[in-house]
């Protein structure tokens, strides 16, 4: 077996990480400039350079950016399959287990029904009527696991893309911010750690473990290193910080336990993302970990490995040739509705008015980054055809494009108006 | 922010009591607290009455003249559960209980008296680490600036203190989670961007606080507002820690604490984890 890239195979991908990466982040910035998020752009410009634009009308140049026929791509899949598990790393030291625990009623109420009704109707819409979609199944089993994936695909929330939005509306720390922010971080980790069931149960029959034994594992190692794990980390990066050279140091001890972390999950059946998530989570937990530390691994990661990731999305397949309008609005119909109906009457249920639930729909309702990633692993484990990926690729943008617009029509006026009250009232105490 | 401050002064305070080596210490800092704070003070002890018991107590009451100024009740029973009932019961505004700065973890997840009867109470709660015989003045207080809407009457609390033992510094501590408020995915923003998300945050908390030590009658107390950023209650209690507070306070949880929050700690649990100096959790009963 060749081990080792020809001196043509590794110019070919040294050029074309290259030229992704800068193509990637002018689009990126270009669509930043409309206030839409980078990932859009990251994603835009994968379609224009792949198969659906430039491989369709100069073939020769597509390839010269990313030959995929040749022993490089090997190598470049190897490094998409890495950026997606640091990926999932940075997205679980997102999460703040302290806010989830401290969540009060509102909530537990939005992020519960924000969860179980996309995933509900999902799973329905997709076990009933999965024709609809382009699928045809011919064991019930493969149809169990595809709905359970749509209804998934339908209940996760893109947290950092909720985050910026709510930020540049002024929002983040208001009730309504504060609201969308903890359901989110609640929903990615019960839809990721559902997401890894389902791709786990489509290996089972593959793979050597049983699904109970592979569940028993899962639970077993989410537990251990969310508690031993977890204080482990945190009583060792005092000690790190003083013996290592910092943050360098930090960058490798964290991300190495992602690998390990990663390895593991992948060797009892479960997907890799998973195990690096659940890592993440634990590092991102510790009380010892410093915004510049953070920051750092963040920039890291998302700045190089996010955008390879993502651009590489546009090479897998032909956007324009395998878009189905019907599919397409389906997806989008249902994903709207079903956050909607699920986080805002979760919201409306928990205490908040009419409007400020709407606008609690609207914010759960970006999928962005996570969407994606959810839709290209399910097209890698053949459980969904082009045509759905294309969808669900579609909603994802969309969805997360509509939260800013819809956040400001419906709350951003009346918070205004409750600030400048305060500040009015304030300002005549102190005069 | 309401504005309306419900009743401040603890005009009734409990103190648990054992019959430890800290016994007389425990005593002695209730008769501070007496003179200091103007209070009804209610001894509570759980436990078997033996003789020998109330001549010791009874020897420490004299000494600190408290013996006819003050209530004590001796009930048997279930520690926890009973001081609790007697809270209710005797409508304390706080209970002062005596409390190690740390301890084993098993201990920690178990949950000591003082620890649980934190988790638990209705009442603020003074858990005092090292109670001193002699005269020590408290110099220095740290008190939270967080925004909760409790923070108000926590200032509030911190203030009267600070009057009625002649503090002479009181630090208001905003502890400010920028890591989630700002870098969440911080290649969304520019750097100036993320310079002007700071910015504006920070402003909104200095507003908020400025508008609530306007409302409180300071006097000559010199007050300072500080900023750290950092897991919240873990922070503020490491601040304490390092700038050697004799006094640190927090509001109250907002919810009651369970076993899972020991695991997986929230807020105050940093703080009890390891109690950096005397912990008053300030909870203002609802008029």
């Amino acid at each position: 077996m060749n081990t080792t890239l020809s001196q043509q195979d590794t110019i070919s991908l040294i050029f074309s990480l290259g030229v992704l990466l800068i193509v990637a982040r002018l689009v990126g910035e270009f669509f930043r400039k409309f206030k839409m998020p980078l990932v859009v752009g990251e994603l835009v410009a994968g379609i224009c350079l792949g198969p659906s634009l430039l491989g369709h009308y100069f073939p020769n140049i597509s390839t010269l950016v990313l030959n995929q026929h040749s022993n490089s791509m090997i190598a470049f899949n190897g490094i998409t399959a890495i950026s997606v598990i640091m990926l999932l790393f940075v997205a679980g030291m997102e999460v703040d287990l302290s806010v989830i625990r401290q969540q009060g009623k509102t909530a537990l109420k939005t992020s519960f029904l924000g969860l179980i009704i996309p995933l509900a109707i999902g799973f329905l819409v997709a076990y009933y009527y999965y024709p609809l979609f382009g699928e045809y199944f011919t064991s019930s089993s493969k149809l169990i696991l595809f709905s359970l994936f749509f209804g998934t695909a339908l209940a996760v929330s893109a947290l950092p893309i909720i985050a910026r939005t709510l930020m540049d509306l002024g929002l983040f720390r208001s009730k309504v911010g504060m609201i969308i922010i903890i359901a989110a971080m609640f929903d990615d980790i019960v839809g990721w750690l559902l997401f890894s069931v389902i791709l786990g149960m489509l290996k089972i029959s593959s793979h050597s473990h049983g699904f109970l034994f592979t569940l028993g594992l899962t639970i077993l190692y989410s537990v251990a290193m969310l508690t031993v794990g977890r204080i482990i980390i945190n009583k060792s990066l005092p000690w790190a910080q003083k013996n290592f050279s910092w943050p360098g140091g930090f960058l490798s001890l964290s991300l190495g336990l992602a690998f390990l972390g990663a390895a593991f999950t992948e060797f009892i059946g479960i997907h890799a993302i998973f195990g690096a998530f659940i890592v993440g989570i634990a590092f991102g937990d510790s009380v010892h970990l410093t915004e510049k530390t953070r920051e750092i691994v963040n920039q890291f990661v998302t700045n190089i490995f996010a955008p390879l990731f993502f651009v590489s999305i546009g090479f897998k397949v032909d956007f324009f040739a395998n878009f189905d309008l019907q599919i397409t609005l389906l997806v989008l119909v249902l994903a709207i509705a079903t956050k909607l109906i699920g986080a805002g009457f979760g919201a409306f249920w928990g205490g908040l008015t009419k409007q400020e639930s709407i606008a609690v729909g609207f914010g759960m309702n970006a999928r962005g980054a996570m969407g994606i990633i959810l839709a290209i692993l399910a097209l890698q484990a053949d459980l969904i055809n082009e045509k759905l990926f294309v969808a669900i690729v579609i909603m994802a943008v969309i969805t997360s494009i509509m939260a800013g617009p819809a956040l400001q029509l419906l709350v951003k006026r009346q918070i205004d108006k409750e600030q400048d009250d305060l500040d009015k009232e304030q300002d005549d105490m102190f005069v | 922010m309401s504005g309306e401050k419900k009743e401040l002064v603890f005009k009734k305070i409990g103190i648990a009591i054992a019959f430890s080596p800290r016994l007389e210490a425990l005593i002695a800092e209730a008769a501070k607290m007496q003179v200091g704070l103007k209070s009804e003070m209610v001894f509570i002890h759980v436990g078997n009455k033996s003789e020998e018991d109330v001549k010791t107590l009874n020897k420490y009451l004299e000494k600190y003249n408290l013996l006819n100024n003050s209530k004590l009740i001796w009930q048997e029973g279930e520690t926890v559960e009973t001081i609790l009932n007697i809270c209710n019961e005797e409508q304390l505004d706080l209970l002062v209980a005596g409390a190690l700065e740390k301890e084993s973890l098993i201990k920690y997840i178990m949950g000591s008296v003082a620890r649980k009867l934190s988790r638990k109470i209705k009442c603020s709660m003074l858990m005092l680490t090292e109670p001193k015989i002699e005269s020590s003045p408290i110099n220095y207080i740290v008190v939270e600036g967080s925004n909760n809407p409790k923070t108000e009457n926590t200032i509030a609390v911190a203030i009267e203190i600070a009057k009625a033992f002649k503090v002479k510094n009181v630090d208001v501590i905003q502890e400010t989670d920028l890591n989630k408020a700002v870098l969440i995915r911080s290649d969304e923003f520019k750097e100036n961007e993320v310079a002007k998300h700071k910015e504006n945050l920070i402003e909104e908390e200095d507003k908020r606080l400025n508008y609530i030590l306007s409302c409180n009658d300071c006097g000559d107390l010199k007050i300072n507002i500080d900023r750290i950023e950092g897991k919240p209650g873990y922070i503020i209690s490491k601040y304490a820690r390092e700038h050697h507070a004799d006094l640190l306070i927090l509001n109250s949880p907002d919810r009651k604490m369970n076993l899972i929050d020991r695991v997986f700690p929230t807020d105050i649990e940093f703080a009890l984890a390891d109690l950096p100096c005397n912990l008053l959790l300030v909870n203002i009963k609802e008029d």
